[in-house]
């Protein structure tokens, strides 16, 4: 049997950052703040409470807290809450990966597909962000309306892995 | 004895043909079983119902086509040699009544003469009368087998596959690629239509120890390479994507895990294609009888099934593959009666066997599972042998499907092998092994007697009728194909083809290439249709989106409507109630007292920054930049060429913080729209518009009694119509927007769509302490319609504009909105166009959807756009369409739908019909 858990995780705080001018200072208002850097395309930065992830050239996904961070967008940027309208799902286990192609288009088997990488696609027809949190846990937002059928279409696409 | 035969076990998988009870060995394709149990007569063909048998062991089989399975898993047409025997099989066979041994059809062999190549399109000569008295005919004697009636219980997975290298075929060659591919690094998939690895090493063990193949799989696999088998490259697109069809389960069979089939979209870096050669059939006459056998596939059956296909067998040949058959016969046990050798002598050991040199078959008789008698041509005389079974080689076909679907349409000639081998490649695929190279065959003279020497055997199209259709003027490959049906049976014309083309160009006098070639499509072999369609054939592959209170709607158990992905309730029955008259119920409590609905589906979007009313007076064709914070207004917005395609409201929620609502058939339009406008036109504006459709759940409250229900709910002062302030419900923070789309005053509660449930509580608590109900979207319709409010897809269809809507005094005066160009053309002006009306019954039901004429016979001048009633009053009333319709009130016109034979007289008015003035709206 495949090795795949699928769990929904409670509603969490998620804001979309974007920044429409100055994104250079921003960035350096950014490091000044939290010392590392906003994350680039395609992959995350854990800061403690919060978990940015660029799924946009100038889109960040923010988890968790958000406090300072309207500081420092000031001008160049905003935030907005989109929580309300994304259901999180772990997938975990071994077979997270084979699971994700199925309906997919994208490599998640891909060893450069590493934790705290992450993506936009498609699965199944439903527009998913994936983050992947470990080398047996991936992170998939999914639209709330979706998460049922995408949960009950991983369920059932899991068996079909045996 | 005679006929094909297993010695030893019968095998204990018990299986039936034809509802008889039969046993398998464990691996045994459904041709190797009824072989195995001495059955040759396998299937009738398909026009002329020829008793047909079992010709090759592989996909390539023209033949032997059975259906398989019960009820919705039944597969008709299926290849009795790509078929693995599994325990409890049904399996019948096709095409004959009242069954397979005396098939009525078969009288249509002997009036073979009438019904020759192109007699189908002879058919359609002459009267429609006449097509359709043979139609009849037609369709019942010729066929396939029939499509299953039931729904297909099982799933159809699809997934994605990414790799450097494809290796298409486990064979030798291609597993020696794979491994290779795999030691340097590369990550590899290899696949395998068969359900073991190099079957062509267990048919010539001689070559290399089958144990090889499982010792190379074993290294491919041990350095990560991924090895997928019952596994076909059905299709080669653009851009190295290869789309393979893999069998989870046989057909028929009930999946273990659910999923009957998988496909898988793959791109690769490169692709190599291993996909092997097809043997060719000899043309002879009666070439297709039941104990005529591709030599290859006897050679297979002996060695791989432990099957002898028959006791006495002559060899046929332009090649010395054929003579490893004669040695497979003999080591089995079988007299192998003579080999028939076209070439003056064989070019390889002979050893044992008398062997004719320029000896070409001529005929054969046969009893019902087996030959009888082989007639030959041998140099210049006529012999024959009592022979139970014909092993034929006319040399090989390289596969070259996939290189041609991968667009390496120029084929290169190879005379001596008088086959096509693949010529330069235009994505990054080569080709290896017998895909690349065959070996060379001597002649192959051509039958003394083309009517029934055959060469497509599926479509049942002899030489005889390629000479024909020479006869009639077909001189291209292409009209000739089509004229005679070959090559366009499920089978594609692999055993056909180049017979085909050889007779083609021998009667052009030109050499085979420059006779001409069709071309190979996908799929290479049949793929189920399921498996194109998705996952499950019930829901079309698309999930159903789910309103965020979807559980609290159920348990109510509401009449749902579909709208677009949506499921939205249409109304909530009581006990007995129509849904008629369930939405009349709930409508009439909205205007009575109070009601309260879901309305989360429409588009949301939150636009900030401080170009916010910038964009947003780009987007909507109304002023917006004036609003006060806490105000909203309703907006409408066009596309480019100045038609209206959306509607909504607008909200200023802040300083530089806005939110726009619009319909939600129209919000991944209205999405697409935004992002076009902010990304494309005017990337330079300082805002962010994110859509938040889904983050708000939207809970409607309207009627009399919503000001009181909502100042309950608050415990504040609520807000005046068309303006907005954030509040509390039960300590979740919500947004409340005093908007009325019913007429009524009435309230949108946006609240975060996880938090949703506890409000909507509160809310249908208060509703039903004021004597008010839940209502759905019949009974919005009634309202709407009433009111006069627009709906995108009825009276918005992308056709009319601003002033045709009667909006032309919202339209931002100072212009600038996108649209305003568009809307200037001197053609949206004219006089003709629809506009926007009201009608009211004189008589009858006014019918949605019906047109708008003056009397009966003359041409529409409108539509219906929406049809309800009164919701107090009753009465028929409804929205249309109708040319210079604002002119036309007081008319009288028909509302006729022919179709459905509905007609009312209605009366051109205004398209209010329930408080023009809004009183209601104000406090």
């Amino acid at each position: 049997m495949t090795d795949i858990a699928i769990t929904q995780l409670p509603a969490a705080p998620l804001n979309v950052l974007e920044i429409w001018s100055n994104p250079l200072a921003v960035l350096d208002r950014f490091e000044k703040a939290f010392g590392p850097s906003l994350p680039p395309l395609g992959s995350s930065l854990q800061l403690p409470g919060r978990l940015l992830i660029r799924y946009e050239p100038a889109v960040w996904l923010v988890e968790g807290e958000t406090i300072g961070l309207a500081e420092i967008l000031g001008s160049d940027g905003s935030l907005t809450a989109i929580g309300g309208g994304l259901v999180r799902v772990r997938l975990s286990g071994a077979g997270w990966r084979s699971l994700l192609m199925e309906g997919g288009v994208f490599d998640a088997e891909s060893k450069a597909f590493a934790p705290g990488c992450s993506a936009a696609t498609v699965i199944d027809h439903v527009n998913v962000r994936l983050l992947v949190e470990s080398d047996d846990a991936c992170l998939a937002y999914v639209p709330l309306s979706y998460a049922r059928g995408m949960i009950h279409f991983w369920t059932i696409a899991a068996k079909s892995l045996d | 004895m005679s006929g094909p035969q297993r010695a030893g076990e019968p095998g204990t998988i018990r299986f039936t043909f034809d509802g008889k009870p039969l046993l398998a060995r464990r691996g045994d394709t459904l041709a190797a079983a009824l072989l195995a149990n001495g059955i040759g007569l396998v299937a009738r063909s398909f026009k002329y119902h020829r008793p047909r048998g079992i010709m090759a062991a592989g996909v390539e089989e023209p033949n032997a086509l059975v259906t398989v399975g019960t009820g919705g898993r039944s597969e008709p047409n299926t290849r009795a040699t790509d078929l693995f025997v599994y325990e409890g099989m049904v399996a019948r066979s096709q095409n004959r009544w009242p069954n397979l041994s005396f098939d009525v059809g078969s009288i249509l062999g002997l009036a073979a003469k009438a019904l020759p190549a192109g007699f189908y399109y002879k058919t359609f000569f002459g009267s429609a009368k006449r097509w359709m008295f043979y139609e009849w005919f037609i369709r019942r004697a010729a066929g396939l087998g029939d499509a299953p009636n039931a729904a297909d219980p099982d799933r159809f997975a699809q997934r994605a596959g990414f790799c450097d290298v494809l290796v298409v075929g486990a064979g030798p060659a291609g597993l020696a690629a794979a491994l290779a591919a795999a030691e340097a690094g590369e990550r590899v998939t290899l696949v395998e239509q068969d359900r073991v690895l190099a079957p062509s090493l267990v048919r010539d063990p001689q070559e290399l120890d089958p144990a090889w193949a499982e010792a190379t799989a074993a290294q491919i696999s041990a350095l990560g390479g991924q090895i997928l088998l019952r596994t076909t490259a059905a299709g080669y697109w653009d851009d190295n994507l290869i789309t393979l069809s893999q069998r989870l389960a046989e057909p028929g069979q009930q999946p273990p895990n659910g999923a009957a089939q998988r496909l898988w979209h793959v791109r690769a870096k490169r692709v190599v294609l291993a996909t092997g050669a097809l043997e060719r059939p000899l043309a002879f006459a009666h070439n297709d009888r039941p104990g005529v056998m591709l030599s290859q596939a006897v050679r297979t059956y002996v060695r791989r099934f432990g099957v002898v296909p028959g006791q006495r067998v002559i060899i046929a040949t332009n090649n010395d593959d054929a003579y490893l058959t004669a040695a497979a016969m003999r080591d089995a046990g079988a007299e192998v009666v003579a080999v028939l050798d076209t070439r003056p002598a064989p070019a390889g050991a002979t050893s044992g066997f008398t062997v004719h040199n320029e000896a070409m078959p001529l005929a054969t008789t046969g009893a019902r599972h087996h030959l009888r008698e082989v007639s030959a041509r041998v140099g210049g005389k006529i012999v024959r042998w009592q022979a139970d079974l014909l092993a034929m080689s006319g040399g090989f076909t390289p596969v070259v499907h996939l290189h041609m679907q991968a667009g390496g349409a120029a084929l290169d000639w190879d005379d001596a092998s008088q086959s096509f081998l693949p010529g330069a490649a235009r994505q990054n695929v080569t080709s290896i092994g017998a895909a690349a190279a065959a070996d060379p065959i001597g002649p192959t003279p051509p039958p003394e007697n083309s009517g029934k020497a055959f060469i497509d055997f599926q479509n049942d199209v002899s030489l005889g009728d390629v000479d024909l259709a020479w006869a009639e003027g077909y001189r291209s490959v292409e009209h000739l194909k089509r004229y005679t049906t070959l090559a366009m049976a499920t089978d594609q014309g692999k055993t056909s083809n180049m017979a085909a083309l050889g007779r083609l160009a021998e009667k052009q006098g030109v050499a085979i290439p420059d006779a001409g070639l069709t071309t190979f499509r996908p799929p290479y072999t049949p793929v189920t249709m399921g498996l194109l369609a998705g996952r499950s054939e019930r829901d079309a592959g698309a999930h159903l989106r789910r309103l965020a209170l979807y559980d609290v709607h159920q348990a109510k158990a509401p009449t749902w409507q579909p709208l677009g992905y949506w499921k939205r309730p249409r109304a909530y029955p009581a006990g007995t109630e129509t849904l008629a008259q369930a939405a009349l119920r709930e409508a009439r409590s909205v205007r009575t007292a109070v009601g309260m609905t879901d309305v989360s589906t429409l588009a949301k979007f939150e636009v900030s920054g401080p170009d916010a009313a910038a964009l947003l007076e780009l987007i909507c064709a109304t002023t917006v930049a004036k609003l006060a914070v806490g105000r909203g207004r309703y907006t409408f917005m066009l596309r480019e060429d100045g038609l209206v395609f959306d509607d909504g409201t607008v909200w200023r929620l802040g300083e530089d913080r806005y939110l726009l609502t619009s319909s939600t058939g129209g919000a991944d339009r209205m999405a697409t729209h935004i992002s076009y406008v902010r990304q494309f036109l005017y990337p330079q504006l300082k805002v962010s518009a994110v859509n938040v459709q889904e983050h708000y759940a939207g809970i409607a409250v309207a009627g009399p009694h919503a000001k009181t229900v909502l100042a309950a709910l608050i415990g504040e002062e609520v807000p005046r119509h068309m303006s907005t302030v954030p509040a509390a419900i039960g300590g979740v923070p919500v947004l409340v927007l005093a908007a009325s789309y019913s007429g009524e005053r009435a309230f949108e509660i946006y609240v975060e769509a996880s938090k949703a449930e506890p409000v909507w509580s509160a809310c249908e608590a208060e509703v039903t302490a004021h004597g008010g109900c839940l209502y759905g979207m019949e009974a919005m319709e009634f309202l709407r319609i009433e009111k006069g409010h627009l709906v995108v897809g009825g009276e918005i269809d992308g056709r009319l504009t601003p002033h045709d809507l009667a909006l032309g005094g919202m339209l931002n005066k100072a212009g600038g909105y996108v649209g305003a160009e568009g809307l200037t053309r001197p053609a949206l002006t004219q006089t003709g166009r629809k506009q926007l009306v009201g009608l009211e019954a004189l008589d009858g039901t006014i019918p949605e959807g019906s047109m708008l004429i003056t009397a009966p016979g003359q041409p529409a001048q409108g539509h219906v756009t929406a049809a309800g009633l009164r919701v107090l009053d009753g009465g028929s009333i409804a929205l249309g369409q109708l040319n210079d319709g604002f002119a036309r009130h007081g008319e009288l016109l028909i509302a006729s739908s022919p179709t459905r034979g509905l007609i009312a007289r209605v009366r051109v008015v205004a398209p209010h019909f329930y408080d023009t003035g809004g009183e209601r709206y104000r406090d």
